[in-house]
């Protein structure tokens, strides 16, 4: 499994059973970026609520996430929110479509909440740039997304494209060089884009990757309130026209480029995990080196005439 | 392996095999204790011209005779960054395990990787030839092993930008 999915696996799963079979219900789970789920049946068995929690829900609901709820939930949504969560849906099962493609699509949706909150800023920013492109004028407005405690989403749109701008934490040295080396791979399949003959066709159309540590990118530098050491790096995407243009485009793009920094951050996990299993492989064997060199003792069992074992005391 | 590193290795395992002549030596100091003396360092008498063997600037072994003890530390090569944090995290690892590598000692000596301190004790229970063959195979090994560490990490590294990248197309 290489790349992440999008969707929550937990929401899919839980609603496919209880449509299947109704039964009470109350999970509290999570999602990657500290987003917090609550599922639970507080007045039917078939009526499921759903509520979810996000750090930065200020933020986003300043750039529309709100309404991009609305067109893709409408009804579900509740007035009255759950305390302590942002939004609530109500799923009643008896209501859904009944033929099977209708509720596959249905309940797919419903998982990607998560992903359709955090994607709001970005259609919004793509909706931006055609805006520009069209009246001419060069820079629209830097949006900040701060979905984790010390790491934010920066977004803003120009004439000819989107700039996204990842910072990320790493938390070890080991961390930091690992993403380093992952983050320089992404800016050399960049590089060897033009020319060469072997690379495959789809990563000419990904979008350009710039990697700086330490020091934030030009489109960032005068926010205040950056940190300036050596455990944080910054990931620019810049997005052309082409990645969002089509509907389908944007939406593939929108759930890929959201989970930048858990897909990083994962295979630098799963980097070490792998470093430390071929580590004690070969310790082991080294281990059988270093006993070659101890002294067996005589291990041939002692018999009387009788056929009793002898043993020493 | 390569060219200079078999002379390397080979001056390596002689002086080691010349070194581990030990014998048992109580101490001059305290009665009824038994230490090893390049340990302990009680009297200069017992101790032994030490001995650094280099192959280039960045990779040497230092051999520290006494007269029951010897210690040895090793110098790994360290080219970058990653092969520096490797390298740190696989002697870290080894000697995390030093009660089960009788002869690897838990902290290497100030300016080496890894260190290893055999005693007389040891070189009366094991194989003296079989010491230094261990030791010698985790000299050969351990660089080849970092090498390849940092080629698979490499690999990897570009298969999942790679990938990531790809998605965009589809």
């Amino acid at each position: 499994m290489i790349l992440l999915e999008s969707h929550n696996f937990v929401i899919y799963n839980t609603l496919a059973e209880k449509v299947a079979k109704p039964s009470s219900l109350d999970v509290v789970f999570v999602d990657f970026d500290g987003v917090r789920f609550h599922m639970s049946t507080p007045e039917k068995k078939t009526v499921i609520q759903l509520s979810m929690n996000i750090r930065c829900w200020d933020e986003l609901a300043q750039y529309g996430a709100l309404d991009v709820l609305t067109r893709e939930y409408g009804s579900l949504i509740t007035a009255a929110t759950e305390p302590e969560y942002n939004v609530t849906l109500q799923v009643d099962l008896e209501q859904l479509p009944a033929e099977a493609d209708g509720r596959e699509a249905m309940l797919k949706s419903i998982s990607l909440m998560k992903r359709n909150v955090l994607g709001a800023p970005f259609e919004l920013a793509f909706g931006e740039q055609k805006k520009l492109e069209d009246s001419g004028s060069s820079r629209g407005q830097l949006m900040q997304i701060h979905y984790r405690d010390e790491e934010a989403i920066y977004i803003q749109a120009a004439s000819d494209r989107v700039t996204v701008i990842f910072s990320t934490v790493f938390r070890e040295e080991t961390d930091r060089v690992f993403g380093k080396l992952f983050l320089q791979a992404s800016e050399f399949v960049d590089a060897r884009r033009p020319g060469i003959q072997n690379a495959p066709p789809s990563i000419q159309n990904a979008p350009q990757v710039l990697y700086s540590n330490r020091d934030p990118p030009l489109e960032i530098r005068d926010l205040p309130g950056l940190r300036h050491s050596e455990d944080i790096g910054y990931v620019t995407f810049v997005l052309f026209p082409r990645h969002f243009a089509k509907s389908d485009a944007s939406f593939n793009t929108i759930s890929h480029i959201q989970l930048f920094r858990d897909y990083l951050h994962y295979h630098i996990k799963c980097c070490k995990a792998y470093m430390h299993s071929r580590m004690r492989h070969r310790v082991s064997e080294f281990q059988k080196v270093l006993n070659r060199a101890k002294m067996e003792a005589a291990t041939t069992e002692r018999k009387t005439v009788t056929g009793r074992t002898m043993i020493s005391r | 392996m390569s060219n200079s590193l078999r002379p390397y290795l080979s001056a390596v395992r002689s002086t080691l095999t010349a070194a581990l002549t030990l014998q048992n030596f109580s101490s001059q100091v305290v009665e009824r204790h038994n230490k090893p003396e390049v340990e302990a360092r009680g009297s200069k008498e017992v101790l032994l011209n030490s001995l650094t063997i280099s192959r280039n600037e960045s990779e040497r072994v230092l051999i520290e005779p006494s007269i029951n003890s010897i210690r040895m530390s090793i110098k790994i090569k360290q080219a970058d960054e990653i092969e520096n944090i490797l390298c740190h995290k696989f002697t870290r690892f080894m000697m995390q395990r030093a009660e089960s590598f009788i002869v690897l000692r838990r902290k290497p000596v100030a300016g080496y990787d890894i260190s290893f301190l055999i005693t007389n004790v040891h070189t009366e229970t094991m194989l003296k030839h079989k010491i230094v063959d261990f030791i010698i195979q985790f000299m050969e090994e351990v660089d080849k092993e970092i090498s390849e560490m940092k080629l698979t990490l490499n690999a990897r590294a570009r298969t999942v930008a790679e990938s990531y990248l790809m998605a965009f197309d589809s």
